[in-house]
């Protein structure tokens, strides 16, 4: 344990290496670069025996001696962070090729530091052993994460993000202090362990409290506002992190205190599996409405918390039913997902970084042709848009197979719990097929086609820097997908500390695990024998080229191709009455038309409701208000004066 | 033995059947129609020749047929035929199935993306949008089916004591499914009403626009997937009509592929009195099948209660 936290030490070094000596940017960039790699490496390293240890590896300061801090491991801890130590280094990596401007050292100094902070913030979450110690590193993360997003501080949008974002995790922040608050006021100590012990609707209002509070930082619908914004403001290797490691964290409060509360009503269980419901379908469906490839990828974010949500929710309630099977499935499943969802998710985080970097440009609508340009992006980034999608035999699909397969279990169950079975497995289908649609049509349009502009014409590839933290997540896609196994196997034992009081049985989930990764692997063989059998076709036969079938229409070019936009504007129809979609049309007045526009906007209806049914009216009330700030420094002295007098008599 | 046996004899017959398709067609037209094997002999020359390539293309156009075809085959790895059980078969592989066949869709989707050609990107939505609305039906039936015989698995759906045919106690039911099945079957498979593999206008088309550039042992392998894939629905359809008992299998497998002719002749009628539906009519159709296998699901909930 002591050797875990002097690794993060390291991590934390290496962060103040660029913050204090900038003036040598590239060797000191290289120096932070490696020590950061053996810091994440030496923490994996010494993770490797705590997990064998079947009770949990505790450490405590007794600092500032009434909070003391503690420290500790069992397997939930490991398991996240797995993703916290085996990304975060790539990304950190990905920095060499992708931060090169020299001119901006001291800015790139700061962003490195707070980035070494975020991931050791992010390991002492997980670490946490009491409440003292779990409030200070949530908020050494959340506020290290902000100034990440503020990277690029003198754009107005970038401003805007930070704010909405320091608002979102500052009000989840409360909730989740005044859940433990709830928790503290009936046991009267900072220790987790004495929070099984509260009274049943205490409990539901403590897990309603975290998980409003975890739910804004992991970015449920309706509160994933923050995420479309902060992500595309925060430089690729900032939102790969923060949305492929970071909101894992709110996941991880949520399984957390699930399993500290040992709730045994299933309406918490509806709940989760309720706003995992909404957050996956309209997640995906906002994602495929939008222009911006990092806004995409963030309401594909929202969709992903939606599926491990959904796993949760099964989870819970076949916990609180009895039907054990519902319950291992869909909790391995979700959890899974998560591991699975931060490896994909920063690679496609990254590469779209690398894309805005050589492209110039984050619009879907104007980029095009990027494989043959940026060959090993293009592939990598093809790899995780397969895996995201669910789709065997990567990696994404085996943890969504796990969570049809304990929804299913649930199906046996009665009454109302069958109802909400049934709907998560529609709802797993849905997604499915929409994301396949989503990334479809992210690959096809970024990567495949013609480049749509000059200046994506002229794309080049990335550094090796920032190819190889690609290529090494598109084959941990593969290599989970096709051997899951000890990946699932250290889900279910991470799921185990959440159970502690029921006896559970991994066989039944082994076997099926096994079969279905036999049966991604028959699908393998016969993809590569169709290959080799292709080859074998074309063996002493002409092949040529020319243009592409024009159906009839020679003087093609290429702006009459297919855009993002019209290949989504069916599906995103269909969603209407839950999605705003406006369109902008300037018409043709005159006979010689001038500047004829056509837009459309896919709006958010959570960010309006919100903005309509809370932001205005404070506001409104607020306004009326205003005459309290004069700017008279007298009148202050006597609101001070008023105040103390008005405590003195009250007292 | 059996099951084998069943497996092969279903790759090679494959392609015969949607011939009986052009056969019915052409007898509504009162013509004669192409032979029988005609899609053999097309496989054939298709195999013979070259490919030409568009310049916009990549590898990911290559490998758009292999992925597609690997895909359309892996379903009858698991499939049951004639009631034998199926080569591999566990819990839960019918969402495997599912999702590979997805899989396949992703991979003719990208690859037709790929040509940069406005007309296969317009083929390429209007795939993802009607296979993403079949595919909630498909999860309606499995959920059906899981409540009426405790299986995930298609195996076992149709082994012996399972009750998953038009005969069984909840035949009522199946004939929901069926229709709700074969409503799908045109889906996916890109049949009129949804969509019309013989126009000639490139606008209207959905799979066929999708298939445009590629030529040759390429094309011979999405035409070859594509059999496989509605030889799967037809025999799946098969499965739920008859239950298969007859004393000897090799029987039971001979009356099984005749049987199947049966389906395609009523994708074929279908094709000769209907017209394809305008596009905005589709997704009803679709949703349509998905409320009927809803029905179903939601009928087994008031019998079982």
């Amino acid at each position: 344990m002591e050797t875990l936290l002097l690794s993060l030490a390291v991590v934390l070094a290496a962060g103040i290496l660029p913050l204090l000596a900038n003036r040598l940017f590239t060797p000191i960039k290289a120096c932070y670069v490696v020590l950061t790699l053996l810091g994440c490496g030496w923490g994996i390293y010494s993770l490797w025996p705590l997990m064998q240890l079947s009770v949990p590896a505790t450490y405590t300061v007794a600092w500032l001696h009434p909070f003391e801090l503690r420290f500790s491991l069992d397997a939930l801890s490991s398991f996240f962070l797995i993703p916290i130590l085996c990304v975060c280094p790539l990304a950190v990596l990905y920095v060499f090729h992708y931060m090169d401007h020299k001119e901006e050292r001291q800015r790139i100094g700061v962003h490195l530091f707070l980035f070494n902070v975020l991931v050791a913030a992010m390991a002492m979450v997980v670490l946490a052993g009491n409440m003292i110690s779990f409030v200070l590193a949530w908020e050494m993360m959340s506020i290290s994460s902000f100034f990440l997003v503020l990277h690029e501080y003198e754009e107005k949008a970038t401003r805007k993000a930070g704010y909405i974002y320091l608002l979102f995790t500052q009000l989840g922040a409360l909730c989740i202090f005044s859940g433990m608050g709830v928790g503290f006021a009936f046991t009267q100590v900072l220790d987790f362990s004495a929070l099984a012990k509260l009274p049943e609707t205490a409990k539901l209002w403590m897990f309603c409290l975290m998980l409003f509070g975890f739910g804004s930082k992991a970015g449920i619908f309706p509160i994933h506002i923050w995420l479309p914004y902060a992500h595309p403001a925060a430089p690729s290797n900032t939102s790969a992190v923060m949305s492929g490691v970071m909101i894992k964290m709110g996941i991880y409060g949520i399984a957390r205190f699930y399993g500290l509360l040992e709730i045994s009503s299933p309406l918490a269980g509806q709940i989760v599996l309720v706003f995992g419901m909404i957050s996956g379908v309209l997640g995906v469906v906002y994602a495929l409405g939008k222009q911006d490839i990092k806004k995409l990828l963030a309401y594909s974010s929202v969709e992903n918390i939606g599926i491990i949500l959904i796993g949760f929710g099964v989870g819970m309630i076949g916990a609180a039913e009895g039907n054990l099977p519902m319950a291992i499935f869909g909790f391995t499943g979700g959890l899974l997902h998560v591991l699975n969802h931060s490896i994909f998710k920063s690679l496609l985080f990254l590469g779209a970084g690398a894309v805005a970097k050589q492209a110039g440009t984050r619009k879907i609508d104007l980029l095009g042709g990027l494989m043959k340009r940026m060959p090993l992006t293009g592939k990598s980034f093809l790899t995780g848009s397969v895996a995201i999608s669910g789709l065997p035999p990567f990696n994404g699909f085996v943890s969504e197979f796990l969570i049809y397969v304990g929804a299913f279990y649930g199906l046996q169950l009665g009454g109302v719990q069958y109802v909400f079975a049934m709907l998560a497995i529609l709802a797993m289908a849905l997604i499915g097929g929409l994301a396949a649609a989503c990334f479809t049509r992210i690959v096809g349009i970024v990567f495949l086609g013609e480049p749509r502009t000059e200046r994506t014409a002229a794309t080049q590839e990335s550094g090796w820097t920032m190819t190889l933290p690609l290529m090494l997540l598109a084959c941990c896609c593969l290599v989970i997908g096709l051997w899951p196994e000890p990946f699932v196997q250290a889900a279910f034992r991470a799921y185990g500390v959440m159970q502690a009081n029921l006896q559970l049985d991994p066989a039944q989930l082994l076997e099926i695990t096994g079969k279905m990764a036999l049966g991604a692997r028959i699908f393998f063989v016969l993809f590569l024998a169709a290959l080799v059998s292709r080859k074998l076709l074309y063996r002493d036969k002409v092949v040529d080229s020319g243009p592409t079938w024009g159906c009839g229409f020679t003087q093609g070019t290429v702006r009459i191709q297919y855009t993002g936009t019209s290949y989504a504007l069916s599906m995103v129809e269909f969603f209407r009455p839950v999605v705003r979609l406006s369109a902008h049309y300037t018409g043709i007045s005159k006979i010689f038309p001038a500047n004829p526009s056509y837009e459309t906007h896919v709006d958010d209806v959570a960010e309006q409701a919100l903005n309509s049914g809370l932001v205005t009216p404070v506001q409104f009330v607020l306004s009326k208000l205003r005459w309290i700030q004069h700017g008279h420094i007298q009148l202050y002295i006597g609101y001070i004066i008023i105040a103390i007098l008005i405590a003195l008599l009250c007292i | 033995m059996a099951s084998f046996l069943s497996l092969l004899l279903a790759l090679a017959a494959a392609p015969l059947y949607p011939g009986i398709i052009l056969k019915v067609k052409a007898f509504f037209a009162g013509k004669k129609g192409p032979p029988l094997l005609i899609k053999y002999y097309t496989l054939w020359k298709l195999l013979q020749k070259g490919s030409v390539y568009s310049t916009s293309t990549t590898f990911v156009f290559k490998l758009g047929p292999v992925v597609s075809f690997a895909a359309a085959v892996l379903p009858l790895l698991f499939f049951p035929f004639a009631g034998n059980a199926s080569l591999f078969s566990f819990h839960g592989d019918v969402v495997l199935m599912l999702y590979v066949m997805g899989m396949g869709r992703f991979f003719t989707v990208v690859a037709a993306l790929d040509t940069a050609s406005p007309f296969e990107g317009m083929g390429c939505a209007r795939e993802v949008f009607f296979s993403t609305l079949a595919e909630l039906t498909l999860f309606a039936i499995l959920i059906l089916f899981y409540r009426l015989s405790g299986s995930l698995s298609m195996s076992s759906f149709f082994s012996e004591g399972n009750t998953l045919t038009l005969a069984g106690a909840s035949g009522a039911l199946i004939v929901l499914v069926i229709v709700a099945l074969f409503m799908v079957l045109l889906t996916e498979n890109s049949r009129v009403p949804v969509d019309d593999p013989a126009t000639h206008l490139e606008l209207t088309m959905i799979h066929e626009v999708m298939i445009l550039d590629h030529s040759g042992p390429d094309l011979a392998l999405i035409e070859l997937g594509a059999f496989y894939k509605l030889f799967f629905y037809a025999a799946f359809i098969i499965q739920l009509l008859c239950p298969f008992s007859l004393p000897l299998s090799l029987l039971n497998i001979i009356f099984f592929f005749i049987l199947l002719a049966l389906v395609y002749t009523a994708v074929g009628v279908i094709e000769s009195i209907m017209a394809r539906f305008k596009m905005n009519l589709v997704p009803k159709f679709i949703l349509t099948s998905f409320v009927l296998g809803f029905f179903a699901v939601i009928l087994t909930m008031g019998v079982l209660q």
